[in-house]
């Protein structure tokens, strides 16, 4: 019994660390610039295709995080700093710019799906055998997705503690007239948060895969919910709170699954975001009703 | 939202104009008995994640057209395949049929619908009185009163039965069942639950795996705590690689036996690619519909698919043997052979003589291509289609199955036959409580 919780916790961990790769980047950009970015599952899948092509073309896996990252900066700057600062420009309001959101997330998704046949693809980087540490059995894998993950979350916590450009972005998503008005440049702040965001959610997408061991045009949008999920439950525009929703997360999910129905673990991970946000809803929308979007 | 709708209407659009244009001629407004073009409509998913269904339809159906219209058509009516999009989802396919109905002239038949949108759309084709060879596996479809409604697809349990079967002939005493949540993969799980039961065999754990997520550690974890020495299962290609990726990661891995839905593309390569090539030819089994010996009925279905390979979905020869796909060639010829022997095109006439000309019968001339049948036909002979899946007999519910044929990855697009489950052996168990 024990056995089987200890085992459930640690796989908790593995998939909270995805997670919350993910969810750190939703919740800097969203923090900052207010805007709730439905394409994010599109850029995980554009992350994870990049290191795919990379590997299938001989390059090394580890080739594959730094060129997912790549591609998930490139394309949230091209999105977010070409296409959604032009509609902030306009005037659309926080729902509108959600809607717009999501038209460009299935355009993404529409775009890769021709492009690949609707063909799911293999990304296996690593088979060896189990470690067992007790009674918990884990994979030279899920120790490297975790360590990655823990990694992005004290390098992006002394990024953001530690430099200049850190704590301009966090006083630009504490208040950005105050930021603007301390001469902060915002723009350049708003375009490093695009490209940040994008990175990792470029390298959420090559984590998702290395794990999953596959990739198919939806592989990022079907894990999006999860995400946004971890990153409201944090509380907008905190790594740390998106880092420990994903914790509680995961782990709920797994407990779930060793213990009852797996069908429920989805389920009741989302259950646990409703009831928090019932008893704690100061995690939300921390912007409260502000319509301001934080592009230009 | 409502650009991606459009878009994704026009994606739908473009692939059944395609599809059309697959046929011979396109579909004119003009009535059946001035010779005017047949249409038969494919309903089934197209494009989405399961559109590998609309491809396996693709790989049968299209060349059933292209060899009745080289054989002159029903009655000298060439007929041309109209593509509706169910996206194997009932919100998208009760539109999608609704629309077809309305403005498809000289329908006469539906090939489909498959398994996750049958339920809503046998009885909206039904009440239409348009014949259909479905390939859906519901067990709520084993005694069907909708006289429109034809099976030529063996029945969930029935797929179920015979992977129990199967297991006992392998000597497995503990069996474990991992299938996926969504209402396509859940229709076996009853048979093989059944089935086991009435063997005697224990089921150790029964995991359900909810499509998509990105680990299923703790199921996994579970599995191999409960340690089976099989699994049987069923589930979409995307969750299948990760289960069992990381079920072999963990060192956990077992003999796998598959269901039908298990022997596609996109299964095999999703499955195979988290394995590796040589554990998934070792460990895995599918039980699908046995395919005929080789009669006159294959060899006619084997040719018009290399004739009409420019239009069969690639690679053209995965359909050579793909158990759907020869099930819909099947329908289609029963329906076809049905029209010629009513002397109608009108499916309120002909969709009673669809029996008549497959089911074997004292006097019947035995056939193996439409031409044959027609040739017989003109004669003033009864016949009996003997088809490319085999021995066609339509019970009072008009469903028909065969044997199941158990199969192997050769790691070509040609399967290995491991062994066969007859019929008469899946009868034989004693199966209750399925629905």
């Amino acid at each position: 019994m024990l056995d089987t919780l200890l085992s459930a916790v640690a796989f908790g961990v593995v998939l909270a660390s995805i997670i919350a790769i993910a969810a750190m980047g939703f919740t800097i950009q969203f923090g900052l610039t207010n805007v709730l970015n439905l394409t994010y599952g599109g850029v995980m899948t554009v992350g994870g295709y990049a290191a795919y092509l990379a590997v299938s073309h001989g390059a090394s896996a580890w080739w594959g995080l730094p060129l997912g990252a790549a591609a998930g900066s490139i394309t949230t700057l091209a999105l977010g700093h070409g296409l959604l600062r032009r509609f902030a420009a306009r005037g659309t309001k926080v729902f509108e710019m959600m809607m717009v959101t999501l038209g460009i997330g299935l355009v993404v998704d529409y775009t890769l799906q021709a492009l690949t046949h609707n063909n799911i693809s293999q990304f296996t980087v690593l088979q060896s055998a189990p470690i067992h540490l007790g009674a918990v059995i884990v994979t030279p894998t899920q120790v490297i997705v975790t360590a990655i993950g823990l990694g992005i979350f004290l390098g992006l916590e002394a990024l953001l503690r530690l430099t200049r450009i850190g704590k301009a972005l966090r006083a630009m998503a504490a208040d950005p007239a105050l930021a603007r008005a301390c001469g902060i440049r915002t723009r350049r702040v708003v375009i490093f948060t695009w490209l940040l965001s994008g990175a990792l959610c470029g390298l959420a997408g090559v984590v998702y895969i290395i794990n999953s061991q596959s990739i198919g045009y939806t592989s990022g949008e079907l894990f999006l919910p999860l995400v946004i999920a971890a990153a409201i439950l944090g509380g907008a525009g905190s790594p740390s709170g998106a880092v420990l929703a994903s914790l509680l997360m995961g782990i709920v999910t797994q407990v779930v699954s060793a213990y009852g129905n797996a069908s429920y673990s989805t389920a009741a991970g989302f259950g646990l975001l409703v009831v928090v946000l019932l008893t704690r809803p100061g995690a939300v929308l921390t912007k409260g009703a502000n319509e301001e979007l934080a592009l230009s | 939202m409502r650009a991606a709708r459009l878009k994704a209407a026009a994606t739908v659009g473009a692939v059944a104009l395609t599809l059309t244009a697959c046929g011979s001629s396109s579909g004119s407004g003009g009535t059946a008995s001035s010779k005017s073009t047949l249409t038969v409509a494919g309903v089934i998913a197209i494009t989405g994640a399961s559109d590998f269904e609309g491809q396996n339809q693709a790989g049968g159906i299209l060349p059933a057209i292209y060899a009745i219209n080289k054989a002159g058509g029903v009655m000298g009516h060439k007929l041309a395949y109209k593509g509706v999009d169910t996206r194997a989802d009932p919100a998208d396919a009760l539109p999608a049929v609704q629309q077809m109905l309305a403005t498809t002239s000289n329908l006469v038949m539906v090939a489909g619908p498959g398994s996750n949108s049958a339920p809503t759309i046998v009885p909206v084709l039904n009440n239409a009185k348009i014949p259909m060879t479905a390939v859906a596996g519901e067990s709520a479809f084993d005694r069907t009163k909708d006289p429109y409604f034809w099976r030529l697809f063996p029945p969930d349990a029935a797929n179920g039965t015979a992977m129990a079967l199967w297991a006992k002939q392998k000597g497995y005493t503990r069996v474990a069942a991992v299938f996926g949540t969504d209402s396509g993969s859940q229709g076996d799980l009853p048979g093989v639950v059944a089935s086991l039961k009435a063997m005697h065999i224990p089921l150790v754990a029964n995991i359900s795996l909810t499509p998509d997520q990105p680990t299923y550690l703790s199921s996994v974890h579970r599995l191999m705590a409960a340690h089976p020495q099989v699994i049987m299962t069923e589930s979409d290609a995307t969750t299948a690689g990760t289960f069992f990726g990381e079920l072999k990661q963990l060192g956990g891995l077992v003999p796998i036996i598959g269901t039908e839905a298990t022997f596609t593309a996109p299964w095999i390569t999703a499955v195979k690619g988290a394995l590796g090539a040589s554990t998934f030819q070792k460990d895995f089994t599918s039980l699908i519909t046995a395919p005929s010996s080789k009669t006159a009925a294959v060899t006619a279905y084997e040719q018009a698919v290399t004739a009409d390979k420019a239009q069969v979905p690639k690679p053209w020869q995965s359909y050579l043997n793909n158990p759907f796909s020869i099930t819909y060639w099947d329908g289609m010829m029963c329906v076809a052979l049905a029209m010629d022997a009513a002397h109608s095109t009108n499916p309120q006439v002909f969709n009673k003589y669809i029996m008549q000309v497959a089911n074997p019968g004292p006097g019947k001339v035995k056939v193996y291509t439409y031409a044959q049948g027609v040739k017989a036909l003109k004669q003033g002979k009864k016949i009996q289609y003997y088809g490319a899946t085999g021995l066609i007999d339509f019970n009072r519910f008009h469903n028909s199955f065969g044997n199941e044929e158990a199969v192997g990855s050769s790691g070509g697009p040609q399967p290995v036959e491991l062994g066969i489950i007859t019929a008469k052996q899946i009868e034989a168990v004693p199966v209750v409580g399925v629905p």
